[in-house]
């Protein structure tokens, strides 16, 4: 099958400093796809690159890049794909509202915009997706502005919002960081659900290892601007090939099991650092001096792949 | 509930704020109601709740920053609500804070040695001379190397701030740090790392530790114990473990259970809660869960119920429950 969104090796440069340094990713049709990472491992670059939305100063590459079967390395096929074909959900619910319109007037704008509705047909639509994010009283939230709502509802509009361009995929960036726990899970059931719901396919931004497991499919595992490591999630959090990836999982679930919480020495590196081959040998337990002067090659092993010359095969956690 | 070896011991805690809600019409809001929790020294006390619960208010109060509209706070058996001008200048190297943003918690202008000497200087009247031995060492305890004294926290990084706001909190040598989120702006990798450095300073220096969090897996690992807080009460406490493999309040269940966990067949129970939280102005005249609760009846409404003891020192305020 031919997958929905297939980026390789998309590369990214803002004022000489590489931040993306070939990313290669795929979302396939009707999937959630988990893109992990700490700070700075260039998972909102990845996603602003397909959307289009980079910075002016930043320069974009894609050696591939197809959406649907269309080529979509030209600006401009992503640009026109942004809001229609591909929704995007933001990480501040409310400071992507406009704060000075009404909820319901940017939705409905939204929907005369990307689907050409007359002024009146836009309403009940909007009606309609508002309540197709599970709001009970749509009425009322079309009306309101957003400092009116909670962040919940907040959020719950800009799902609807990226839902109004009926989208083949939506793209979420953080979309539940700041949100409490209880709202938190609430947020990714609707948003998992809405997926499914209008039969799209999702990619889904964050650096928690919980709620990638709790309504992702499979998982991107990025670090300094690259995928290291990408896999179904049963298979990631089961026996990541990377030590990266391999790392990551334990800490979070050795915090989860009330163990002690395992440490990566180290720092992530900042765009610009001067890196080894492979920019994580230096924090690596596995690494050798091959590590530092090859590139790692792509291993791949029942359907996931890493790229790592020390991948970790074997079932046993060497830590 | 109270032993006279507690670092801190709240008793009746309660902090109001008049809010405007009309040209000549107020309305209070009880941002912490009564909440009574001690903590022993060398132990950490976990406070867990959501936006608008009350535990940055209850931080606040027990360090004096705000004061409070009544109930004591014990620091070390002295009343410090009581305590004016230098009497309470002198206690305040007692207790200390760690901040949730660690770049927005140090001032950009001084360098991280003259930040982290301050305390000694404020509170034991060092010169800058005389602290920069101490803040040497502090430093290295806390990871980093007596050269970072002369940097600026622009050239750390989060962990590296975070490192040096603990060496600040500790540095007169505390009985009480007040821990305010302190690793949910970290990566995971380097969350690790400070919550292992708080461990063995704790383990090193007898300090008593009250963390504020809102994340259940961090709590399990570092807390002792636990108290759950929502619109300002405190609904459920007891030792952490306790609390954790049977929590009693629902509210404390709903906590529990909506907390994604990293294991893909872990399922998540997304929607135990009814609705939203309320604010604390427009909360039940009894338990405060009440409206979102999916087992309340009756008595819930307008009845507030105390906590009640049910099992050694595990409390919980719930009709249903108790």
């Amino acid at each position: 099958m031919t997958p929905l969104l297939k980026v390789h090796g998309l590369e990214v440069e803002i004022e000489g400093l590489p931040i993306l340094r070939g990313v290669d990713m795929e979302v396939r049709q009707g999937e959630i796809l988990g893109v992990v990472g700490e700070t700075g491992a260039g998972k909102s670059m990845t996603a602003r690159s397909i959307l289009d939305l980079l910075p002016s100063a930043a320069t974009v590459s894609f050696r591939v890049c197809t959406f649907g079967g269309r080529d979509f390395i030209p600006a401009k096929e992503r640009q026109q794909a942004r809001g229609h074909r591909i929704g995007f959900v933001p990480q501040r619910p409310r400071g992507s509202l406009n704060p000075v319109f009404r909820v319901g007037t940017q939705l409905s704008d939204t929907l005369r915009r990307l689907r050409g509705m007359g002024r009146r047909e836009a309403k009940g639509e909007a009606l309609d997706l508002l309540r197709s994010v599970r709001i009970t009283d749509p009425k009322r939230v079309y009306r309101s502005y957003p400092h009116e709502l909670s962040g919940g509802m907040c959020q719950r509009v800009c799902i609807a919002i990226a839902l109004a361009g009926e989208p083949e995929l939506i793209i979420a960036d953080e979309p539940t960081t700041g949100l409490d726990v209880t709202i938190q899970a609430e947020m990714l059931k609707l948003l998992g659900d809405v997926i499914i719901e209008h039969n799209a396919a999702g990619m889904l931004i964050t650096h928690d290892l919980g709620v990638v497991a709790d309504v992702c499919d499979r998982v991107a595992v990025m670090y300094a601007g690259r995928v290291v490591n990408l896999g179904s999630t049963d298979e990631i959090y089961r026996a990541a090939l990377h030590p990266y990836a391999n790392q990551l999982v334990s800490i979070a679930t050795s915090l989860d099991s009330g163990g002690t919480p395992r440490e990566i020495p180290g720092r992530v590196p900042n765009p610009g650092d001067e890196l080894a081959a492979c920019a994580f040998a230096p924090r690596c337990f596995r690494a050798e001096t091959d590590c530092f002067e090859q590139e790692p090659p792509l291993v791949d092993i029942n359907g996931q792949q890493a790229f790592c010359h020390h991948a970790i095969t074997t079932e046993a956690l060497p830590l | 509930m109270n032993s006279a070896t507690d670092t801190l011991a709240l008793q009746n805690l309660t902090k109001i704020f008049k809010i405007k809600t009309g040209a000549f019409r107020h309305a209070d809001l009880k941002a912490v109601d009564e909440v009574n929790i001690s903590i022993a020294p060398g132990r950490t006390l976990a406070v867990v709740g959501e936006s608008g619960s009350g535990k940055t208010t209850l931080a606040r109060l027990i360090l004096r920053l705000i004061e409070p509209t009544g109930g004591t706070v014990l620091l070390e058996n002295t009343d410090i609500t009581a305590l004016q001008g230098t009497a309470l200048e002198a206690r305040r190297g007692r207790m200390q804070i760690v901040f949730q943003d660690p770049y927005d918690s140090l001032s950009p202008w001084q360098t991280v040695g003259r930040t982290v000497a301050e305390p000694l200087i404020l509170h034991q009247n060092l010169s800058m001379q005389q602290a920069s031995e101490p803040v040497a060492r502090m430093l290295e305890r806390v990871g980093l190397s007596p050269e970072h004294a002369k940097r600026y926290p622009h050239e750390l990084s989060g962990g590296q701030a975070q490192r040096v706001g603990i060496a600040r909190s500790m540095i007169t040598n505390p009985a009480l740090v007040v821990l305010d989120e302190p690793t949910s702006s970290l990566d995971m990798s380097v969350q690790s790392q400070i919550l292992l450095l708080l461990q063995s300073l704790q383990e090193e220096m007898n300090i008593s530790y009250l963390f504020i969090s809102h994340d259940l897996t961090v709590v399990r690992y570092i807390a002792h114990d636990l108290a759950v807080m929502y619109l300002g009460k405190v609904v459920e406490s007891g030792p952490a473990s306790q609390v954790f493999a049977s929590p009693r309040h629902p509210y404390t269940e709903a906590l529990l259970k909506a907390a994604p966990r990293p294991d893909p067949s872990y399922k998540t129970d997304h929607v135990y809660l009814v609705g939203e939280q309320p604010t604390a102005l427009d909360r039940a005249a009894g338990c405060p869960l009440y409206g979102r609760c999916p087992i309340a009846e009756d008595v819930c409404a307008d009845t507030p119920q105390q906590l009640v003891e049910i099992e050694a020192r595990h409390r919980v305020a719930c009709w249903k429950r108790t």
